[in-house]
């Protein structure tokens, strides 16, 4: 056995460690994941006017500083008691923030964070053994997704043409959040009963022409079927069935069309998204495609065991009408909340079946398993008890380990496209179930970030020409009396997944508590009292740790297996892990680390 | 202010030294500042590349987010241009610490614990740095722990060998959001390059001995220009370090992005309701936004005459600025939407007076405590 531990993951928001025992075939039978960071977020809005919390709590996490702040406004709109009489604009206006930030976070995801491992070396190696056809495919990879200051056997490698041309894209997307929130990252403008800015025609023309510009790149680089076919025969497929179909037979037309010449360019027809689709499975590429390769993406980061996983979605953007229900039932959203389970049954989503585990985790507690509500903290403080290279029966990792009806649950782009029988991603996993693998895997995690990407692009048009009333009203006013003595929930969707914020004031209207359920908790949690493991590391163990099925033999030294794994849930580890109680022991004692 | 607008009038900015350069840049922005000095940069290509080190400490990734937000140029392209390697950048590298039974293993190629090993002993870099760096618990610097080491000691080690350090964000320089006041905060003890919040003496630098000179640019975020501009003018030698005394505030902030006597009140798009005496009292309306805490009058930032994100905007065109940029934020800006204290002096006031005050003025008469108290006095 060989300890394989990748430390720190880069490409990532903050530090995450990920710690594996590897067999001499190359398969990983062991799994740690250690969250390295300890702040002290949820404290500091303690003793202070709850308004601030929403400005405050965007610095968790600056690549989705919105979603933060949009989870807290809604649990401030519960706490101040407006949440059902927020005007339709400003809940309109808030889903066009959310939306440009989550399509920003995707793409950033997909070009800059996630893209450059599929330039890592090892791919040269193992698509050079399939000759013109492989070196013209490797050919696609490295000239479009290599990042900048790269060498490749010392040599530079000059950035990908894709990694190139998504930055541009990501930056006019925060350009369009600044037009309607003042800057980005760091706006200013969400706000309890409503939005605090109203945007003006001119504002809402601008977004346009934003829009315009963005799919623009989408037509050029990531997509060559036109949006508008795709979005008709996937997202509104009548059937998964259709969904899929539709993405295989455009796929065997491009590959017809570049047989014999193994041109995979762009100009060829392949898109980044066709190339993924086509390339990134063996199930989709060689069995139904009939390729004579593929990355084998399907194979890795999948559930051995389905009773021991969930899909978890608390619901995201609202529907375009005036006030919402903080609870978040699932005919409320436009993504709704649910459960899928890993057998992909579907369940009604129930915030009372949270709990939280400390059993793994830095800290002392009395109890090790807590509904967040009832939560309490008390971490270690002795240096010489924070290590990290123990075995998993130790402590590993400042991360708490959520748990929903006592099993752990992926959220993220997978898990709502589930919860929301989202036709393609619904038929690929399907699919994948029918025939042995798991239906969730790096390639069906990377294919939903990609089509929500997709939907959102879709239904941003509909909320900013549409839905969106420039004469509307933005906000009701607040009582700030209501907020005294209160409670406030608030459910979202961040670009990572499922999102909840906790908060309650005293007579004076200060926060009493305040508490955060972030996606990262859930991925990248460590194992619970049972000895279960978070869903990160499930998805680790059984599976390869070098590229196409280790078919070149074992490096232990280049493990791109578990950097695709570790990357394709977009880990954001300042958000997981924002705050600490240091005695746990002071009322109140729900401050907790995430 | 009007001294700055007079440079950018009539002085070539070619022929500038040093010192105006800082001055002057500043205003142009980063696209009139590259295409403006396409030569030097041509005759820069012709010299060694400039190594940058960036480290993330404790912090959300904001300030790399704001950075690759940079318009004309992009961030890829100044770097380009201005022959800039930025060799290590945990967000955007191709590396990641792999380690085989407890060793570091392959190459700097693909670990980037061995690229950071040999770009240290290399020396001859400008580090940056992202996010605080916790002290606690009891010292021992464990509750940041990245690649088996607490990461003050590797901010100690890479800041020995470097030329120039800049401290990036309001975390990196004062500790932030992760040094606000809460029971907690003596025992997780953030610290920022120079400062804990306002003050030197608790700055990671002068707790560990080191002796390096530091260039705070803070913000949460930081502009991007802010970064861009200085580390442009780092490279191509516009600023050495002997001049940083003369262009840098007593919290080490570049007094071109930062300016004592020019505020983001100044020239805030909201400014003629504030003179008409026009006050919103709620969210959605187009008024003067005192009243709902803004913090503008406090907030020595270049902000609203360079807009952001591409100039489309900036924060008080669509709600209460935050006063980022100060030292010790967010604790000197709290309560957020509630008026600087000594409400009495501005509104007591004739409105009509304020309006005729002059620029920079106009915070002095908002409240006077309150500038103390965003000073820390």
């Amino acid at each position: 056995m060989v300890n394989v531990t990748v430390d720190p993951l880069t490409r990532i928001e903050g530090h995450l460690r990920v710690s594996t025992e590897v067999d001499a075939n190359g398969v990983v039978t062991d799994a740690q994941s250690s969250l390295l960071l300890f702040r002290g977020f949820e404290r500091i809005l303690q003793h202070n006017d709850p308004r601030d919390a929403a400005l405050l709590v965007q610095r968790i996490c600056g690549v989705c500083p919105l979603s933060h702040s949009l989870t807290s406004t809604n649990a401030l709109d519960n706490l101040y008691g407006v949440a059902e009489q927020v005007p339709k604009d400003a809940l309109v206006t808030r889903n066009i923030f959310q939306g440009l930030n989550m399509i920003a976070s995707h793409a950033t995801h997909i070009y800059v964070l996630w893209g450059p491992d599929l330039a890592n070396p090892a791919y040269k190696n193992v698509l050079a053994t399939l000759g013109d056809t492989g070196n013209a495919v490797w050919k696609e990879m490295v000239g479009r997704f290599a990042p900048i200051s790269y060498k490749i056997d010392g040599v530079p490698v000059p950035a990908g043409s894709s990694y190139m041309a998504a930055i541009p894209e990501k930056k006019r997307l925060q350009e369009a959040i600044a037009v309607i929130g003042g800057r980005m990252p760091g706006p200013v403008t969400p706000y309890p009963g409503g939005y605090f800015y109203k945007p003006s025609l001119p504002d809402i023309e601008k977004l346009a022409s934003y829009y315009l510009e963005v799919m623009d790149f989408v037509s050029n680089y990531t997509l060559k079927v036109p949006f508008d076919t795709w979005i008709a025969n996937t997202y509104k497929a009548s059937s998964p069935q259709k969904a899929v179909s539709f993405v295989t037979e455009h796929l065997t037309d491009l590959i017809n069309k570049t047989k014999g010449s193994n041109d995979f360019s762009r100009a060829a027809g392949w898109g980044d998204a066709e190339f993924y689709a086509a390339f990134g499975s063996e199930l989709v590429g060689e069995k139904l495609l009939g390729l004579p390769a593929s990355l084998k993406h399907d194979l890795i980061g999948g559930y051995k065991d389905p009773s021991k996983i969930n899909f978890l979605s608390y619901g995201g953007y609202y529907k375009p009408k005036d006030g919402y229900d903080p609870k978040s039932p699932a005919e409320d959203r436009i993504f709704p909340s649910g459960v899928v389970t890993g057998k992909l049954e579907y369940l009604k989503f129930d915030s009372d079946k949270i709990t939280e585990s400390t059993a793994h985790s830095f800290y002392q507690n009395s109890v090790e398993d807590l509904q967040p509500a009832k939560g309490e903290t008390v971490p270690f403080t002795d240096p010489n008890q924070i290590v990290y290279n123990n075995d998993s029966k130790s402590r590993y990792s400042w991360d708490k380990a959520p748990r929903y009806d006592g099993i752990p649950a992926e959220v993220g782009p997978l898990a709502r496209m589930l919860n929301m029988k989202e036709p393609l991603v619904t038929g690929l996993a399907l699919a994948f179930n029918e025939k042995g693998y798991s239906a969730a895997n790096v390639y069906t995690r990377m294919m939903a970030r990609i089509q929500e990407t997709a939907i959102l692009a879709h239904e941003l048009l509909t909320w900013v020409t549409v839905d969106y009333d420039p004469n509307g009203k933005i906000a009701v006013p607040l009582d700030l009396e209501k907020g005294k003595n209160s409670t406030g929930m608030g459910l979202w969707e961040a670009p990572r997944g499922a999102l909840g914020h906790w908060v309650s004031t005293d007579g004076n209207g200060k926060v009493v508590t305040y508490q955060c359920v972030v996606p990262g908790t859930w991925n990248m949690s460590p194992r619970d009292s049972a000895g279960v493991p978070g869903p990160m590391e499930q998805s680790l163990m059984g599976s390869k740790i070098n590229a196409v099925g280790n078919i070149l033999g074992v490096d232990y030294a280049n493990p791109v297996g578990i950097f695709h794994i570790g990357r394709s849930y977009d880990p954001c580890i300042s958000c997981a892990v924002h705050t600490i109680d240091l005695t746990g022991k002071n009322a109140p004692r729900t401050l907790r680390i995430l | 202010m009007k001294n700055l607008v007079k440079i950018l009038d009539s002085v070539d900015i070619l022929k500038m030294d040093r010192r105006t350069f800082m001055k002057g840049v500043g205003l142009l922005g980063a696209s009139t500042f590259l295409s403006t000095y396409s030569t030097q940069i041509v005759s820069a290509l012709e010299f060694a590349e400039t190594k940058i080190i960036w480290l993330h400490g404790a912090e959300s990734t904001g300030c790399s987010e704001s950075l690759l937000n940079a318009s004309n140029p992009d961030v890829a392209q100044a770097l380009n241009k201005l022959n800039v390697n930025l060799a290590y950048h945990e967000t955007l590298l191709a590396q990641q610490g792999i380690w085989v039974d407890g060793k570091l293993a392959n190459t700097a190629d693909l670990n980037s614990e061995i690229l950071l090993e040999d770009l240290i002993k290399q020396g001859n870099y400008i580090l940056v740095v992202e996010g605080s760096i916790p002290m606690g618990p009891a010292g021992s610097g464990r509750y940041l722990v990245i690649g088996e080491k607490p990461f003050k000691d590797t901010v100690a080690e890479a800041a020995k060998n470097a030329t120039a350090v800049v401290a990036v964000g309001a975390c990196a320089c004062w500790g932030g959001i992760t040094n606000a006041n809460s029971d907690i905060v003596n025992d997780t003890d953030y610290r920022g390059i120079a400062f804990a919040k306002t003050d030197p003496k608790k700055g990671l630098f002068t707790e560990l001995g080191i002796d390096k000179p530091v260039i705070n640019i803070p913000g949460c975020p930081p502009h991007p220009d802010w970064i861009l501009l200085t580390l442009g003018a780092l490279i191509l030698g516009k600023v050495t370090l002997n001049d940083l005394p003369s262009i840098l505030d007593e919290y080490k902030r570049p007094m071109l992005f930062f300016p004592p006597d020019h505020v983001v009140h100044d020239n805030c798009p909201r400014r003629g309701y504030y003179d008409k005496g026009l006050f919103d009292e709620g969210a959605g309306g187009p008024n003067c936004l005192w009243k709902m805490g803004c913090k503008a009058p406090y907030a020595h930032g270049d902000c609203a005459m360079r807009k952001w994100n591409g100039s489309v905007s900036v924060c008080t065109q669509a709600g209460p600025c935050i006063a980022c940029v100060e030292p010790g934020f967010p604790d000197s800006s709290r309560p957020l939407y509630v008026e600087a204290e000594d409400k009495g002096v501005l509104l007591g006031a004739d409105v009509g007076t304020i309006a005729k005050v002059t620029v920079g003025v106009a915070a002095v008469a908002a409240g006077v405590h309150a500038v103390r108290r965003m000073k820390g006095e």
